[in-house]
Parts: C-alpha cells; sequence; structure tokens
C-alpha cells in the first residue's frame, strides 16, 4: 500500500454508530412502533401457477380488530422497476408458490393471521412452468399472457409479448465465425447456478401512513430511499413531494431491499385502514418464499483458442430464471451480458442473455447482479479450454486478461485508470502457493486442490445516475454531512466522514454523518447497490465540503480582513496563508461571522456537492456496443481446498482475495467487505440454493433446510490483498468493491475441485452429495 | 387463552406483568419491556438474532415462553454497558469491525458474554463454537471472533 | 415524525379491546394454548389426562414450540415440568450406570464428566443438537420423544440398552428406548405419559463408544445420517445403531459372535453391511438422497468400527 499522505482517508477508522449496535440502541423498521400502528398478515398463494377463481374475505373482515383486509381485484396499481409486469396483490391470477394474494391489516398480528386464515380462495391450477430452458420453448405456458400490454423502459430493454422472454441481451462484437475459424481448439460446455436468496438477518419491513390529501409518509428497511419514493410516485399517481421515506437502520440488504417491495401493500391497507399506519413485517419464511431472490442461470460457453492459448472467439448463452415477476432482473441479464466474457481481450464475440419467466419466486438485484453466475460459467470454462491446450489455467489466464490498449465486448477502451487484473491474479496465486502442489494431508482419504478464477464488474446503472451530498455546519464548529445512499453495514458512512474531515480539514470527532436517511432532508441518491456509494458518495461529498471551504473562504475573507485567495484551512480553522496564527475558528464562521461591532456577515454555511455519470451510453439494443461502465473494479480468486473422498464434504484451508481497490480508503472495512463476501460467496458455492417440488413449490423455505455459513463453516484463512492502481475520477482514486469478493468465489473452488479431483462440476451449489457421488461415479467408469 | 403473573428480573431490576401462556420471552421483552436489542431473525431457534441470557446461559429468547422465566434472571444486552460505559466486549465490537449491519451483534455479544464468563481464556476454536448458533451474513465471523478474543484478554488482565 | 401520534382512534365497541386490560394484550401469540406448571410428577400426568390427548409435554419447546409455530401441531395444554425437582436429578457412576432426568438440559449432558468418560456418544450426540443456546433448553426426554428418525441421541442411547422411567396415572414402568419408537415422529407412549428418567445400565470399564453424524453444514443442521456404536474389547460385544435410515432409529442385527480387537475392519463393515440393510431402507429427501444415504453407510460403518476398535479416544461427532 501507498504511503499515506492523508490524515483520516486510508486509516481504519471505527464506525461512528458501531456504541448504537452494541447495545442495542440502533432502531431498525422491525423495531419501531407508532401510536395506532396496525399489523397486517398476508396470504400467499399454494399453487406455482393457477387463476384465482373465487376470494371470499367475509369471515376474515368479521375477526375482531381486523381493519382492512384487501385482495388483488380491487388495486389496479402496476409495479415494476423497468417492466411493470407486478402488482401489489396477485390479480385473478397467480404466478409463483409464495405470491402474496390477499392482505389483512389488525389490531394485532395475531388477529391479522387470525383473518388471514379465514380467507377463502378457489385456485383452478394451472399448467406451470418452473425450468428456463422449457420456458423458452414455443408451447411454454406463458407465465404472462399480456406482456405485450405492459410499460417498459424503452431503448434499454426489449420484452417479447407472446413468450415468456422479459429481456434480450445481445452482445456482437467482430466476427464470431471468423474467430471459430480462425481457432485451434473449440471448446464448449454447459453451467448452471441456482436460485439462493440474500438471507439477511433482518427480514424486509416497511411501516406506512396514509395521509390526508395523498400524503404518505414510509419507514422502510430499504437500501433506496430515493427509489422507493419515485416508484411509489410512478405506481399511486402522486407528485414526488407527497411522498416522504425514512430509511432507519437498516439489517443488511445484498441487493434484496434495492427495490420496491412490502411498501406499496403498507400503503394500500393504511388507506383502507383510515390512515392509520400499517406495520408489514415478513417473516423468515416469507423473506424466503415470498420476497425475491437471485434468478438462477443455465448458460453455455463456447471459446476459440489458437493453439498457444489466446481466445480467439467466445460465444455464450444465457438463460435466467427470472422467476414469476421481472423486477431487477432484466438488468441483471443486461449488465452480466455486457461483462459476460470475463475481464479478458476478447477479439469475436457473441452473447445473447435472456431473461425468461418461469413461475417461481421472482429474482431480484443481489450482490454481484449476475457477475457471480455468469464468471461461475465463464471461469469455468477458461479452466476447462487451458487443460485441453494443456497449458497451466494461470498463464492461460494472463496471456489473455485485458490491459490498457485492449477494447472489451461493448467497444470501450481500456485505459490505465481502468485498473491491473494481471496484479490481482499475480498476486492471489503467489499467495496460494500456485505452481506447487497443496502439502498433501495426513489423512489418505482427503485429497487437496488449489484453483484460481478472475473477476470484474462494473456498476450496473443507469447513463444518468447521481448522488448528492449536503454539508451542514454547526454552531459549535461541527460537520454534519447528509447523504442518502444508505449504510447497511458496508460501513460507507464512515468512509464518507473521513473524506469529510479530510476536505474539510477538521478533527474527524466533530465530523457526523447523519445515520437516518430522510426523503425530506437527505439530499438525492440513487441506490445503495452496484458498488457505487462510496465513489459516487465520496465525490459528492468532496465536492460540498469545498463548497463549504467556499463559503468559509469567503466570510474569513471578511473577518480577517484579506483577499479569499490568501485563506488556508487546519484542524477547523480559517487562517492566513503566510500568516497562519491569524486566523478564525469555524464555530466562529459557520453561521456567519460578527465583528467586534456586532454586525455581521455571511451566513450558515451549508454546501452541497453532487456527481453524476459522465460518458456512459445506451447499449445498442443490436450489438451491445456502448459504454456502460463508469469504472471497472478487476480481482482474482486463489482458493485451496481439501475434499473427503468419501463423504464429499470440503473444507476451504485457504481463499487469497486480490482487489484493484484503487485506493483502500478504509483498511478495516475493506477487509470487512472481502471476508464477508467471500463468506457468502462460499454459501453459494457450497450450501445454497433453492430446492422445488416437482409442482414449483419451495421446498428449503426456512433455515431448517437452506443452509447458511456459520462462524464453524468459514475458511481457515482468508487472506484480502488490495492492488491500488488508482481510478483517475474516483474519491483520493478509490474504486467500488463492495460485491467484488464474492464474485468468482464459486468459480475459484470449482477449478479447485477439478484439481483435487479430476471432476468438473458445472452447477453450484456444488453439495457434498454431489462430490460423493461425482467420485463414486468416476471410480465405476 | 390463560394468563399469568409472573415476576422476574431483567437486566438486575424486578419486573412484574401478565402474560398470556402464548407470548415468547422475545416477544415480552421487545413489545412490553422495550428492549429491542433482542431481534427476530427467523422465530425458529436457528438464527440466534434473539439470544438473551437466561440464568446466565444463552437461550433463543423466541423458543422460550414468557410464563417460563417466571423467577428467573434474563439479561439482554441492554444490560451489557454498565452505567453508560461500553464493556470490554462492545468496545472490541467496534474497533475490530465485527459489527456491520448490527443486527447480529446483540445476540453475538450476549453468546460472547456468557462464553468469557464460563471461559474467560477461550482459544479461538472454543470462540468459534460460541457463537455458532449466531447467524451473521455480513461479516464472514472472523472480525467476531477477533473481538472477543481481544475482549477476553482485556477483561482478564483487569482481573 | 410526530404525524405518526394523530391518528385515527380504535373503532368503538372493539371486542379486542374488552375484557383485555393494556397490560394483558400482546401483538403476537406463538400460538393459542393454555400453560401449566406442574409441581409434581402425578400432578404431570393428571393434567394431561384431563387435556385428553390434547396436551404436551414443554420440556425445552425447542421442538414443540417450533411445531406448533408451524401450526403441524396445536396443543390446547402445555404442561411444563421444570419445576419438578426430581426431573433435573443427573448421577453417573461407572457401576450403577447413569440416571439423567428428563429436564435435564443437553450442554449438561455435553459437559458432564461421567458421560463424556463412560458414554462418551452421548455426550457427542447432544453436542450436536442444535445450538449451544438451544441445548441449554432441549432435553434427551424431548429429543427422544419427538421421535425423528434423525435423533441425535437415539443411537447411542439404543447401543447403550438405555431404558426410560415412564409415569402415567396408572402408575410407573420401565420402557426401553428401543421399544419407545413406533414410526416416524410417533412413540409408543400413550398421551398421558411422562418420561421421567433416562438409565442407562452401568458398562464394562473397558468399554468404548463412538459417535457419527453426516451434516451438510458444520454449523448445526438435522442428521443426513448418524450412527453409534458401542464395543467392549474384552467380550467383543460389538452393537451398532443407525439413524436417519429408516422410519425410526434402528438398532443393526447383532453379528452373532464376539469380534476380536484385531478384526479385520474392512471385512467387519461389510458384514455389518449386509446386517444394516435389513433395517434400513433409506429414502431421498430434501437433505440428501438415497443413493447418498446408503453410500454413506458402509464409509460410517468402518469409521466407527476404527473409533471403536483402533484406538479409544479418536473421536469425531460429525465428518
Amino acid at each position: 500500500m501507498s504511503e499515506d499522505k492523508y490524515r483520516y482517508v486510508g486509516q481504519s477508522v471505527a464506525r461512528e454508530d458501531g456504541p448504537e449496535k452494541a447495545t442495542g440502541a440502533a432502531r431498525y423498521t422491525h423495531d419501531l412502533s407508532f401510536a395506532g400502528m396496525l399489523h397486517a398478515a398476508i396470504l400467499k398463494s399454494p399453487h406455482a401457477s393457477a387463476k384465482i377463481v373465487r376470494i371470499d374475505t367475509t369471515k376474515a373482515q368479521a375477526v375482531p380488530g381486523v381493519r382492512a383486509v384487501l385482495t388483488g381485484g380491487a388495486l389496479t396499481y402496476r409495479l415494476g422497476i423497468y417492466l411493470r409486469d407486478k402488482q401489489i396483490l396477485a390479480n385473478g391470477i397467480v404466478r409463483y408458490q409464495g405470491e402474496a394474494v390477499a392482505a389483512v391489516a389488525a389490531e394485532t398480528l395475531d388477529a391479522a393471521r387470525k383473518a388471514v386464515s379465514l380467507i377463502e380462495v378457489e385456485y383452478a391450477p394451472r399448467p406451470a412452468v418452473l425450468d428456463a430452458r422449457q420456458a423458452m420453448k414455443k408451447d411454454a405456458p406463458l407465465v404472462h399472457a399480456d406482456l405485450g400490454s405492459y410499460d417498459f423502459m424503452k431503448g434499454v430493454f426489449a420484452p417479447q409479448p407472446g413468450t415468456n422472454i422479459a429481456h434480450h441481451q445481445k452482445i456482437r462484437a467482430g466476427n464470431l465465425e471468423e474467430g471459430f475459424r480462425g481457432s485451434d481448439l473449440v471448446h464448449e460446455a454447459s453451467f448452471m447456478t441456482a436460485p439462493v436468496q440474500h438471507v439477511p438477518l433482518e427480514t424486509h419491513a416497511v411501516i406506512a401512513q396514509a395521509l390526508p390529501g395523498g400524503r404518505t409518509e414510509v419507514w422502510t428497511s430499504s437500501q433506496s430511499p430515493y427509489m422507493v419514493r419515485h416508484l411509489l410516485a410512478l405506481t399511486f399517481g402522486l407528485p414526488h413531494q407527497a411522498i416522504r421515506v425514512h430509511v432507519p437502520y437498516v439489517g443488511g440488504g445484498f441487493g434484496g431491499k434495492a427495490g420496491l417491495h412490502l411498501e406499496p401493500l403498507a400503503i394500500v391497507l393504511s388507506r383502507a385502514a383510515g390512515g392509520r399506519p400499517v406495520k408489514v413485517v415478513a417473516t423468515r419464511e416469507e423473506e424466503f418464499n415470498t420476497l425475491p431472490s437471485r434468478q438462477g442461470l443455465h448458460s453455455t460457453i463456447k471459446i476459440g483458442v489458437t493453439q498457444d492459448g489466446s481466445i480467439q472467439a467466445l460465444q455464450a448463452t444465457y438463460v435466467w430464471d427470472a422467476g414469476a415477476y421481472a423486477d431487477y432482473g432484466v438488468n441483471v441479464g443486461r449488465a452480466a451480458a455486457y461483462s459476460g466474457a470475463g475481464p479478458y481481450a476478447i477479439p469475436h464475440c457473441a452473447i445473447d442473455s435472456y431473461v425468461v419467466y418461469t413461475n417461481k419466486v421472482f429474482g431480484t438485484a443481489y450482490r454481484g447482479f449476475g457477475h457471480l453466475e455468469v464468471l461461475w460459467a465463464v471461469e469455468r470454462a477458461i479452466d476447462q479450454v487451458a487443460h485441453k491446450l494443456g497449458m497451466d489455467p494461470y498463464e492461460f489466464r494472463m496471456k489473455n486478461l485485458l490491459k490498457a490498449g485492449d477494447r472489451t465486448i461493448t467497444g470501450e477502451t481500456v485505459t490505465p485508470g481502468h485498473g491491473r487484473p494481471d496484479l490481482c491474479l499475480e498476486a492471489a496465486a503467489k499467495e496460494i502457493g500456485w505452481g506447487t502442489q497443496s502439502v498433501p494431508s495426513s489423512d489418505p482419504r482427503k485429497v487437496r486442490g488449489k484453483g484460481l478464477a478472475c473477476l470484474h464488474k462494473a456498476p450496473a446503472m443507469p447513463t444518468y445516475t447521481s448522488c448528492s451530498a449536503i454539508i451542514k455546519l454547526d454552531e459549535d464548529g461541527g460537520a454534519d454531512v447528509l447523504v442518502s445512499g444508505v449504510d447497511y453495514g458496508q460501513g460507507t458512512y464512515t468512509t464518507l466522514r473521513q473524506i469529510a474531515a479530510e476536505e474539510l480539514k477538521i478533527q474527524i470527532e466533530r465530523v457526523h454523518v447523519i445515520n437516518d436517511c430522510d426523503t425530506a432532508f437527505t439530499p438525492y441518491d440513487w441506490q445503495t447497490v452496484a458498488s457505487r456509494f462510496s465513489f459516487m458518495g465520496g465525490n459528492a461529498v468532496i465536492e460540498a465540503a469545498k463548497d463549504c471551504l467556499h463559503q468559509l473562504k469567503a466570510t474569513a475573507a471578511l473577518a480577517l480582513k484579506v483577499r479569499p485567495d490568501e485563506i488556508d484551512f487546519q484542524d477547523g480553522f480559517a487562517l492566513v496563508a503566510t500568516e497562519p496564527l491569524r486566523r478564525v475558528p469555524y464555530k466562529d464562521l459557520a453561521l456567519g461571522y460578527t465583528f467586534q461591532n456586532g454586525s455581521s456577515v455571511g451566513g450558515p454555511v451549508i454546501g452541497h456537492g453532487r456527481y453524476i455519470a459522465t460518458g456512459l451510453t445506451h447499449l445498442d439494443l443490436a450489438t451491445g456496443q456502448g459504454r456502460p461502465a463508469q469504472f471497472w473494479t478487476y480481482g482474482a480468486h486463489a482458493v485451496e481446498i481439501e475434499v473427503d473422498t468419501e463423504t464429499g464434504e470440503v473444507e476451504v484451508l485457504k481463499v487469497a482475495t486480490a482487489l484493484d481497490a484503487g485506493k483502500v480508503l478504509n483498511p478495516l472495512q475493506c477487509r470487512g467487505q472481502v471476508v464477508g463476501g467471500v463468506v457468502q460467496g462460499l454459501g453459494s458455492a457450497l450450501w445454497e440454493g433453492f430446492l422445488f417440488s416437482e409442482d414449483g413449490r419451495l421446498q428449503n423455505g426456512s433455515f431448517t433446510d437452506y443452509k447458511i455459513p456459520t462462524s464453524k463453516d468459514v475458511p481457515h484463512e482468508i487472506v484480502p490483498i488490495f492492488i491500488e492502481s488508482p481510478q483517475p475520477d474516483g474519491p483520493y482514486g478509490a474504486r467500488g468493491l463492495a460485491e467484488h469478493p464474492m464474485i468468482s468465489i464459486p468459480s475459484a473452488v470449482g477449478n479447485a475441485l477439478y484439481n483435487a479431483l479430476k471432476i468438473d462440476f458445472d452447477s453450484i451449489p456444488i453439495t457434498a452429495e454431489r462430490i460423493q457421488q461425482g467420485i463414486a461415479a468416476r471410480s465405476r467408469a | 387463552m390463560s394468563l399469568h403473573p409472573i415476576r422476574l428480573t431483567v437486566n438486575g431490576k424486578p419486573e412484574e406483568a401478565t402474560v398470556p401462556a402464548g407470548m415468547t420471552l422475545l416477544e415480552f421483552l421487545r413489545e412490553r419491556l422495550f428492549l429491542t436489542g433482542a431481534k427476530e431473525g427467523c422465530g425458529a431457534g436457528e438464527c440466534g438474532a434473539c439470544t438473551v441470557l437466561l440464568d446466565g446461559n444463552p437461550v433463543t429468547s423466541c423458543l422460550v415462553l414468557a410464563v417460563e422465566a417466571a423467577g428467573r434472571e434474563v439479561r439482554t444486552v441492554e444490560g451489557e454497558a454498565q452505567e453508560g460505559d461500553l464493556s470490554a466486549l462492545q468496545r472490541a465490537f467496534i474497533e475490530e469491525g465485527a459489527i456491520q449491519c448490527g443486527f447480529c451483534t446483540p445476540g453475538m455479544i450476549l453468546s460472547a458474554r456468557a462464553l468469557l464468563t464460563r471461559n474467560p481464556d477461550p482459544t479461538a476454536a472454543e470462540i468459534v463454537e460460541a457463537i455458532a448458533g449466531n447467524l451473521c451474513r455480513c461479516t464472514g465471523y472472523e472480525a467476531i471472533v477477533a473481538a472477543i478474543h481481544r475482549a477476553a484478554k482485556e477483561e482478564r488482565s483487569r482481573q | 415524525m410526530a404525524v405518526a401520534h394523530a391518528t385515527v382512534l380504535p373503532f368503538p365497541g372493539d371486542e379486542s379491546k374488552v375484557g383485555l386490560a393494556e397490560d394483558e394484550r400482546s401483538k403476537k401469540m406463538l400460538g393459542e394454548f393454555e400453560y401449566a406448571r406442574a409441581k409434581t410428577v402425578k400432578g404431570g400426568c393428571a393434567l394431561l389426562a384431563k387435556a385428553g390427548g390434547q396436551g404436551a409435554v414443554l420440556a425445552g419447546g425447542t421442538d414443540l414450540l417450533v411445531t406448533i409455530r408451524q401450526g403441524r401441531a396445536s396443543p390446547v395444554l402445555l404442561v411444563d415440568l421444570k419445576g419438578v425437582k426430581g426431573l433435573l436429578h443427573l448421577a453417573v457412576s461407572p457401576k450403577v450406570g447413569a440416571t439423567i432426568g428428563a429436564s435435564v438440559p443437553m450442554n449438561a449432558i455435553v459437559e458432564n464428566r461421567g458421560i463424556r468418560s463412560h458414554y462418551g456418544a452421548l455426550a457427542e450426540a447432544a453436542w450436536t443438537v442444535g445450538t449451544y443456546q438451544v441445548r441449554h433448553r432441549a432435553t434427551i426426554a424431548g429429543n427422544l420423544c419427538n421421535a425423528s428418525p434423525a435423533a441425535d441421541t437415539a443411537t447411542p442411547l439404543l447401543v447403550l440398552g438405555a431404558v426410560l422411567e415412564v409415569a402415567s396415572p396408572r402408575g410407573e414402568r420401565e420402557l426401553p428406548v428401543r421399544d419407545l419408537f413406533v414410526d416416524s415422529k410417533k412413540t409408543s407412549l400413550s398421551f398421558d405419559e411422562i418420561v421421567t428418567a433416562i438409565r442407562i445400565p452401568p458398562v464394562p470399564s473397558a468399554t468404548r463408544t463412538a459417535f457419527l453424524k453426516q451434516q451438510r453444514v458444520r454449523g448445526h443442521d438435522l442428521a443426513i445420517l448418524n450412527m453409534a456404536g458401542r464395543y467392549d474389547p474384552q467380550t467383543g460385544d460389538l452393537q451398532i445403531a443407525i439413524g436417519s435410515c429408516a422410519k425410526t432409529p434402528v438398532l443393526v442385527p447383532p453379528l452373532g459372535l464376539p469380534v476380536p480387537p484385531d478384526a479385520p475392519i474392512p471385512e467387519l463393515a461389510r458384514r455389518l453391511e449386509a446386517l444394516a440393510a435389513q433395517v434400513t431402507s433409506p429414502i431421498s429427501d430434501l437433505r440428501a438422497t438415497a443413493e447418498y444415504r446408503r453410500a454413506l453407510i458402509p464409509v460410517f460403518l468402518r469409521r466407527l468400527l476404527e473409533s471403536l476398535l483402533l484406538e479409544s479416544d479418536h473421536r469425531e461427532a460429525i465428518r
């Protein structure tokens, strides 16, 4: 790491909200309660696909304490961030088992649940389509027969009415046929990733109150207060001003709380209950079964290489199992497509990414935004083709990794400021001792192996994504930072605090980032997703701080009777650069300056800053060419595992994760993101995956049978390595890295398993059972 | 549903209430005493977010009936800091980066507190065992183990 | 923020507000049931008898309350026996055996020196039940009476020849653990019977026990397969029990011949596998396929035999 010339940036500053969280004082939406608040319960569909023939809520309405009972027929609002294919409650038709069909708001949760149990629904089950590949076939049952009638974001997405295809993203670069013709070896393989759930410790929760005149107030466990406000405004046809969104502490998001989820339901219940606040909290089972998941993916990769290991052509077909609604899924399909060949220079490339409806719980944004899934396929295929060539997978990757001057598959030219995937791969491989065999286990039944995988991701965001920040100075010279990105654990508020203190030249103890987002007060931010909040928020805070200094400078100049350009700042003082003892503390400038005779100048210092994505363009709908990426973060994982060849169990001995962070703004937090992301990635690799019955019912929708890593399941050692090749337009040269530690972890594990066992696993999770069965099959062969 | 008068001690203070049979200890703490540190993460004893100490032992309060706590001593995370001063454990959690979203933190701290009470010098493996019933999705557990280890050291040195 | 306070008052004549004082209302019940704390075993039996099959013993609650919450059971009365002093008794003596009161929590078993020394497999099995928090509440009696085929404490108790002491309005009786399990989640107890203790006969001092469990994760999990064994190197007596491979945990039929400590393990394992096949019929469920379970049986048999025949202190409860 570079020698630090900064006082705070680059330090492991502890989080300011630590004491509140460590004492139980931190209030999450789960903990909020208002006078007169009602509690909601939801009736869910038992069928994957059915017509609702009849709903009778008479008995439910008669339960004492019930204040509102709603069904879909009365609510014709259309929802959907990119494609408006959803309604608040199922309306005439249910499309997945677990879908919300009716809801009750009552004085107590018990009354609400009792009422829900008394709602009578008659369903006529219909054919369900559960496999995305089947759903693409001509005679597949249609999940959305009315796809052609839905509003959608034109110019970006292209749903295909009369089919189950919600979007088809195409990348066409070079000439694929020419590329394959010029290849000495063509390798093709198929892969699969199972749908998984985010499993935030705090399930989705919202309190909404419908006030007179259409005004609406919402408290929600969300990653995006302004997106919630925006989508509610569109959904209910209200001016944005009429809706106020509060985001208190959030107990984890991982993408699952990025958009609109339970908020519309809470609002319509409140309206129906005469404007009383209504709290809707998902049970853990509802979190798994009703709230959205990460899409499953079926991939086929065809890769052509010359004998010396140079990639000539790559063709990928991605079939996303979007579940019953498009939600963020169509954008995942888009974004993963433009990243979908990995961080390699590929002259001829064709990618077709289909986002396909099925009758299962729908997919939404999830940490990695499709990149873990496509890179499972790409990085496994890369290893496979390297093996076929008899080439070291490390050498093969090094030969093909993007470097300055190369073009990406969307036609973007890589610059030195992009970062160094090669340094990441080199560092990770070195840390794992790549090139030397693992020290064998003392237990003859156990076999060890090593695997590598690369990764890249840019924030998947609209071309107009923006962020803003306000800094207000207090009477005592402290500074309050207001932003509407959400710190739901990743620690960005601490980073912004460091940046603000650095820029304002005051002690960090004097800087406070307001923890609660409130669209009435905290200024616009797009969403806290995509690993762009530190980047864009950091830049906005820098500008806001500079604005504060600009205002301070003007007033200080008057106070000190010098020109503004003679003013400098240090340690909470504005001073004359050439005579530093002539100075005024911020506290005497924060609300304006008062001369000895009483006359005053200046006024309250309120700085504002903003940042908007620059230079991004839409992708051509036919070729995918364009500039989608504000910045790329590259990385590599190297993994060493040990397999019990009799039971199939995997123990992860070591994970080395190298990321080109640009600048590590806070080492403790960056480390936290890596360790947390690696463990979450191992969950996807080894243990997590939805299981559905033949008729489309989720079977493992609780912790009994959906297992996430516990403290006993983590690797023996995780080594985060940060490369710092500066991002020219990043705050202090930093890039985002919140999602990246998870991406390509399954790929590295799959590659390590091949190294250990010479067995190719093509789908994740790679459970102990699959490994044991694979070993048994191989010994029978 | 039957109603039961109970007396119990919570964070060292005596409490009296009448509770329905079906009310869990978690619900009692959160709704009656407004001690919202203990969280409902699953309601089924699997995630540990509702962990409190019952007569010094960590239990998942979502599976303890309030009436079962009659005559017992309950400690929640709100009882960890003494007179406003954060404990060594709380400080270690903050300084080691063991807190991200914070939702698992109260339960983790109590599991750790119970561990340090019964074993003031735990090995890393013993720490891992003690918190294995507390799920965390954010941190990957490493910083939590480090925090508990650090707090143990500090508390031992102060004995 | 203050806006939320100015809201519509509750509707007049609302029945849910009548009859319950502010202090008595709660928002969310785990279930609708009565609760009674028994002072004696006799009293507990009488309460269960009165409930006519609609009552349930509330031990640790870590199975029962989950089942109620999921709507898979709705007892009208929960009878809490944890206040009955005699049920907390835990005594272990190599000559007399062990008596474990029905209310003794799992962690007490895990930590008890006597159990660890003489009945080690039981301590190891108990250690794998749920989480540390759950084990402060869960009891062996509860684990057995829940009668899951995967019940972790069942297989050690089967090989140890444990006997349950059972009380009812009709008096007391003894029930060998092997006669407890009738079917998945079904015991041979009648609705007014209460298990008061688990008695484990004394074992010869040279006896070794071992326990193995296959899980999906290393953290807490239900068993895909579990297995316990008991071996006396002096008499050659060997007993194996298998869980999660049949409707109940089962004892493998005896070999019929003493097993010398130097018996070749692979051959022994094969013979046991054939015997095990007589009493097991693994199914495919959410946790594992029948194939995987069938594949694990010989692996576990071999590993268990290695623990039992080769070294007495090589223990690994979870692979």
